[in-house]
Order: structure tokens, then C-alpha cells, then sequence
């Protein structure tokens, strides 16, 4: 699951260091429009639905919180 | 009354005294009856409509968090471990019964914002409409909104899908509520608070601190010199060319819509720096609303730098839901099938950015010049975002590095020049003037240096005493992007402060241009 969220972040910035990055919402790294592209990539790949609900700084500020939010998406399913 | 007159200040001083004078678990309620007492000096005598926003607000935000307590409780406390499809299904149910709660606070609070402010705008439009069929329009509702709506609505609602959201325990009671929606120094223009950073400030007792006091009155100091001496001797210089724009060149035009930017921005934020200054002296932080805008590269960075609480709002509550909307993913299928994949993955991107801007331009008034003024920045916003590879490339090609000085330099003036081209919308008085105006300076633009065609006829004075304040200006955010300024101020001998606070003051009393006629007295306050 790592490996392919980490093939959508470097296809969407492959300039950033994604696993060192802790603050990539709070510190304005990744903007709105990478977000939305980033979920659209997320439901598609992981087949899960990111809601409004889930639209929070700390779901999306590092890597290893992504894949938290995917798992939880993936065991409400 | 408005914040930046003598009558305000005077009261102002009282409320801090009471504030500071009544128990610590009391000042919210201080606080609230000198809310309502401004609110209502400021010209509103009708509370109904922020009476009824803090109930629905109270009771549908408490009906949320029931819902959710009920859920935990059930699922907690279930004889028998539930299954994971039992468990959905009970999430599912309490999620359609708060949409249901949420859903009605929106339409009661929208409905009044939408009724009271876009009511004959949208009637206006429907007559015309039936006047094409050759049929009888309508009366006019002649409702008047009050000061302030467009905020606290937008304030509120944000306040109900945070709860929502699981964000926010709501508040029981509805006076703590209330005071939430009508705290007076934000109340008629912002910043637009957020609950969980505000609300506990609101709530809490304060106890008085001299650096609050000193770095609040300093605060207000500067924001007065902002609206004061740049926004009010700028503004007769930019609506005295836009009020002769049949008989100006389009250079003068230009002109003025640079004289308009800086005019707006020193008037906006000056009123910002009077509302922190003002919360400070209470021990309450409030948000930032600007950071240094005219520093911006491109547009969309100029509007994550401006009006911050405002775009921070649209960007959480319109932007991320219309994106993942099933019409957002429509689009982005449609553009899937005739467009490259790099620009159809920004389909539902741009679907919500135009909502997005159409909102904006309809939220600051209910006109078309205004929709068509957030119609430009979307479209430009857009482009610039999806031609970014190409503009890159050219870039490249030219050897230009994106970090060297003189590149920064030319963006900040590209897009300071965008943001003053899109202020003719404002300073037209219609849709039809404001689209003569840009033909005007496209085609007739005879650019010279002949003081009439810089200035008109305005009368040297509010020239100068701009130019003054607004030079000061510039060093000072300059000195703000290497540090804080109060800060360096503080660390300063008592005389040096001193002679500061004395010359801001000085420059207030005799450069200062006094008795605004705009709505509330500020810009924004019409919105």
C-alpha cells in the first residue's frame, strides 16, 4: 500500500521528499488543487470513497497518516 | 459608528475597564452586552436575524452532537459485539440524521443571507427576465441587511460543519453562542473566526497584561494610520477618476485602479490591525487576515494572502466538498474522455474553483460586475494553473531561474498589476462602465507624466500625505518578512518608543483624512 501511495505522490510532486515531510497541509507544501488530485488518486487506487469528513490537515500531512486514513476507509467499507 | 471614530475609542476604553472590572467567569457576559450595545451603535436596531442564527445555530449544532453521543453510546454499550456491517449501517444513520440537522441551520441561515442581501438581485434579474416574454415583473422586496450578515452567516455555518465534522463539541448555551456571532470588533468585517480557535478565547477570563495593552494600542495605532492617512487620501484620488471616466485616458484609468488597490488594502487591513489591536487589549488572539499581499508571485498565492479568513473559508467548506461532489467527478469523466489525462485529473479541481469563484464575486455584492470580477480571477487562476508546464518550459528556455531576485521582483509586479486591472470591476459604478473603462484602456490608454493625467485634479495634499505613509508602509513589511516588527519595537529604549508612537499619532491627526462616506466607513463593511 506504501509503494503505491508513494508512486502517486511522486507522480504529483517529484520534486518533494514525501517521506521526510511531517507538515505537508499545515505548512502549505502540498495546495488545494494537489489535494484534490491527490484523493481523486486515492479513490481510484485504493477503491475507497474520501468524504468531506475526511478533508482534514492531519489525515494528509504525512505519508504515514495517508495510509492511516486509507486503512480506516478500507475496514468501514 | 464605526471603529476608527474618536466615539468608538472613548467607548472602547470603557468596555475595557468594565471588562477587567467584573469576575473572570463573568467578562463573556460583559463582553456579549457591549457586543449588542456597539452592534446596535453601529446602526442596527433589529436583532431578530442574529437572534436567530445563535438558536438555530445552538439547538441544530447540539441535535449533531446528540446524534453522535447516541452512536458511541450504542455501539459502546451493544450486549453483543456488533458486526462491522451493523456498525456501517448505524454510522450511516446518524450521518443521514446530522446531515439532515445540518442541513436545515444552512437553509435557514443561507436563506436569510440569501433573502435579505440578493433578494432584489435576484427579482431585478427574474423581472427582466419576464420583461423578454412580455410579462409583468414582480415588487422588489426591499429588505435591508444588516451590517455584518455576510460574516457572521458565513461564520456560523462554518461553526455547524465543524461540528458536523466531529471537529467541535457545540456550545449548550445559546448566549455563549450569541456572543460568538456578534463579538463587535469582527462582527461587520471580519476576520471570519473559526469556533475552535476563537470561541474557547471568548469564553475564557482574562486577566490584564500590560504587553497586551501596549501591543494592542500600537496595533491600533498602525491599522489608523492605514485607513486614515493611505485609504482616505487615496480614495478621493481613485473615485474622482472613476467618477470623470468618460472625459480621462485609459492611463488615468490605470492609474486609479492602482490607487484603488492600495486604497482597499490599507482600508481593509487597516481595519484588520483596529480589530486584533482591539482583541489584544482583551487577551484575545484573533486570525490573521493578511500576509503581506502585495508580495505575491501569482494570483492564487495574492489570494491565499488576502483575506485570508474569508478565502481560508470558501477553500474548506465550498472548494473541498464541490471537488469530491459527484458533479466534480462528472466533469472530471467528461474531461477524461476528450482532453490529455494531465489536465482532465484537474477537472473537478477547476469545477469547484469556478463555484468557488462565482460564490466569491456574489458574496462581496449582488451585481454582475461582481460575478464577472470573480468570474476573471477564476479563469486566470485556472489558465495559470494549467498552462503551468508550458510556462515553465518557456521559462527554461530563456534560462531564467525561478529563485534569482529580478524574476520574484517581475512576478510580484505582473501580479500586482492583474490584481489593479480587476479592480476596475469595483470601482466602475456597473457592469456596462466597468467593461467601457477596460476598452477605454486598451484602446486609448495615452500614457503621461503630466500631473493631470497621473492624478487628475486631486488636490496635492492627500498626494502627499499618502506617498508618505505609504513609502512607511513598505519598510515596514519589508521589516516584516525578516521578523516581527513589534517585537523589534519592544526590544527598543522607552524613548525610541515613545517618539514612534507620537509620530504615528501625529501622522493620524494632521495627515489623516477624516469623515468616510462608505458604508460602515469602511469598503468592506458593505459586503
Amino acid at each position: 500500500m506504501r509503494d503505491e501511495l508513494m508512486e502517486i505522490l511522486g507522480r504529483l510532486r517529484p520534486e518533494l521528499e514525501f517521506e521526510k515531510e511531517q507538515k505537508l497541509i499545515d505548512d502549505g507544501i502540498l495546495d488545494s488543487f494537489d489535494l484534490v488530485s491527490l484523493i481523486g488518486e486515492i479513490n481510484e487506487c485504493f477503491d475507497v470513497e474520501v468524504s468531506f469528513d475526511d478533508i482534514e490537515p492531519e489525515n494528509f500531512n504525512s505519508v504515514d497518516a495517508m495510509l492511516a486514513m486509507i486503512r480506516k476507509l478500507q475496514e468501514e467499507d | 459608528m464605526t471603529v476608527n471614530q474618536l466615539a468608538f475609542f472613548v467607548l472602547f476604553f470603557l468596555s475595557v475597564i468594565i471588562y477587567y472590572c467584573v469576575p473572570r467567569k463573568c467578562q463573556w457576559m460583559a463582553l456579549l452586552g457591549l457586543s449588542l450595545l456597539f452592534y446596535h451603535l453601529m446602526g442596527v436596531d433589529n436583532f431578530i436575524y442574529v437572534i436567530v442564527t445563535a438558536v438555530t445555530i445552538t439547538c441544530g449544532t447540539r441535535m449533531m452532537y446528540r446524534v453522535d453521543c447516541r452512536l458511541d453510546g450504542e455501539i459502546r454499550n451493544a450486549d453483543v459485539k456488533l458486526t462491522r456491517s451493523e456498525k456501517k449501517e448505524k454510522k450511516q444513520r446518524a450521518k443521514s440524521e446530522k446531515k439532515r440537522w445540518l442541513a436545515g441551520i444552512i437553509v435557514i441561515n443561507l436563506g436569510i443571507l440569501l433573502a435579505l442581501k440578493y433578494g432584489d438581485f435576484f427579482v431585478h434579474n427574474a423581472n427582466r427576465l419576464l420583461g423578454l416574454f412580455g410579462m409583468d415583473g414582480v415588487n422588489k422586496l426591499g429588505l435591508i441587511a444588516p451590517l455584518g450578515l455576510s460574516y457572521y452567516t458565513l461564520q456560523s455555518i462554518g461553526y455547524a460543519l465543524d461540528v458536523y465534522k466531529g471537529k467541535s463539541i457545540p456550545e449548550k448555551n445559546p448566549f455563549k453562542v450569541l456572543l460568538f456571532v456578534t463579538y463587535f470588533p469582527q462582527m461587520t468585517q471580519g476576520p471570519i473566526g473559526r469556533y475552535q480557535s476563537l470561541a474557547p478565547q471568548l469564553y475564557e477570563g482574562h486577566s490584564f497584561s500590560y504587553k497586551n495593552l501596549s501591543y494592542g494600542c500600537q496595533r491600533i495605532l498602525w491599522g489608523m494610520v492605514k485607513k486614515a492617512v493611505i485609504a482616505d487620501n487615496l480614495r478621493p484620488m481613485a473615485v474622482g477618476i472613476f467618477d470623470k471616466w468618460t472625459s480621462v485616458s485609459g492611463f488615468t484609468l490605470f492609474m486609479a485602479c492602482i490607487y484603488t488597490t492600495f486604497q482597499i488594502y490599507a482600508d481593509f487591513s487597516g481595519y484588520s490591525d483596529i480589530v486584533c489591536g482591539v482583541s489584544e487589549i482583551y487577551g484575545i488572539r484573533m486570525e490573521e487576515n493578511f500576509q503581506r499581499p502585495f508580495f505575491s508571485c501569482s494570483l492564487s498565492e495574492y489570494w491565499r494572502r488576502w483575506h485570508i479568513s474569508l478565502s481560508s473559508w470558501f477553500r474548506d467548506y465550498i472548494f473541498y466538498p464541490a471537488s469530491i461532489s459527484r458533479g466534480a467527478v462528472s466533469f472530471g469523466k467528461l474531461g477524461s474522455r476528450i482532453l490529455p489525462p494531465r489536465i482532465a485529473k484537474m477537472f473537478p479541481a477547476v469545477f469547484a474553483l469556478s463555484i468557488v469563484w462565482i460564490c466569491t464575486g456574489l458574496w462581496h455584492d449582488a451585481s454582475w460586475r461582481y460575478i464577472m470580477w470573480g468570474v476573471a480571477n477564476g479563469v486566470i487562476i485556472i489558465f495559470a494553473i494549467i498552462l503551468k508546464p508550458q510556462f515553465d518550459a518557456v521559462r527554461n528556455k530563456l534560462h531564467i531561474r525561478e529563485e534569482v531576485w529580478w524574476w520574484k521582483g517581475f512576478c510580484m509586479i505582473r501580479t500586482f498589476v492583474i490584481v489593479a486591472l480587476l479592480k476596475v470591476f469595483p470601482g466602475a459604478g456597473s457592469t456596462m462602465n466597468s467593461l467601457r473603462i477596460y476598452k477605454k484602456i486598451v484602446f486609448e490608454f495615452q500614457p503621461s507624466l503630466s500631473y493631470e493625467a497621473l492624478f487628475l485634479n486631486t488636490e496635492s495634499f492627500h498626494l502627499i500625505y499618502a506617498a508618505v505613509a505609504l513609502v512607511l508602509f513598505f519598510l515596514v513589511s519589508i521589516m516584516q518578512t525578516k521578523g516581527c516588527v513589534r517585537d523589534f519595537l519592544a526590544s527598543k529604549p522607552v524613548v525610541v518608543r515613545w517618539t514612534v508612537y507620537l509620530l504615528l499619532l501625529c501622522m493620524i491627526i494632521f495627515m489623516g483624512a477624516f469623515g468616510s462616506t462608505t458604508v460602515g466607513g469602511f469598503e468592506y463593511a458593505q459586503f
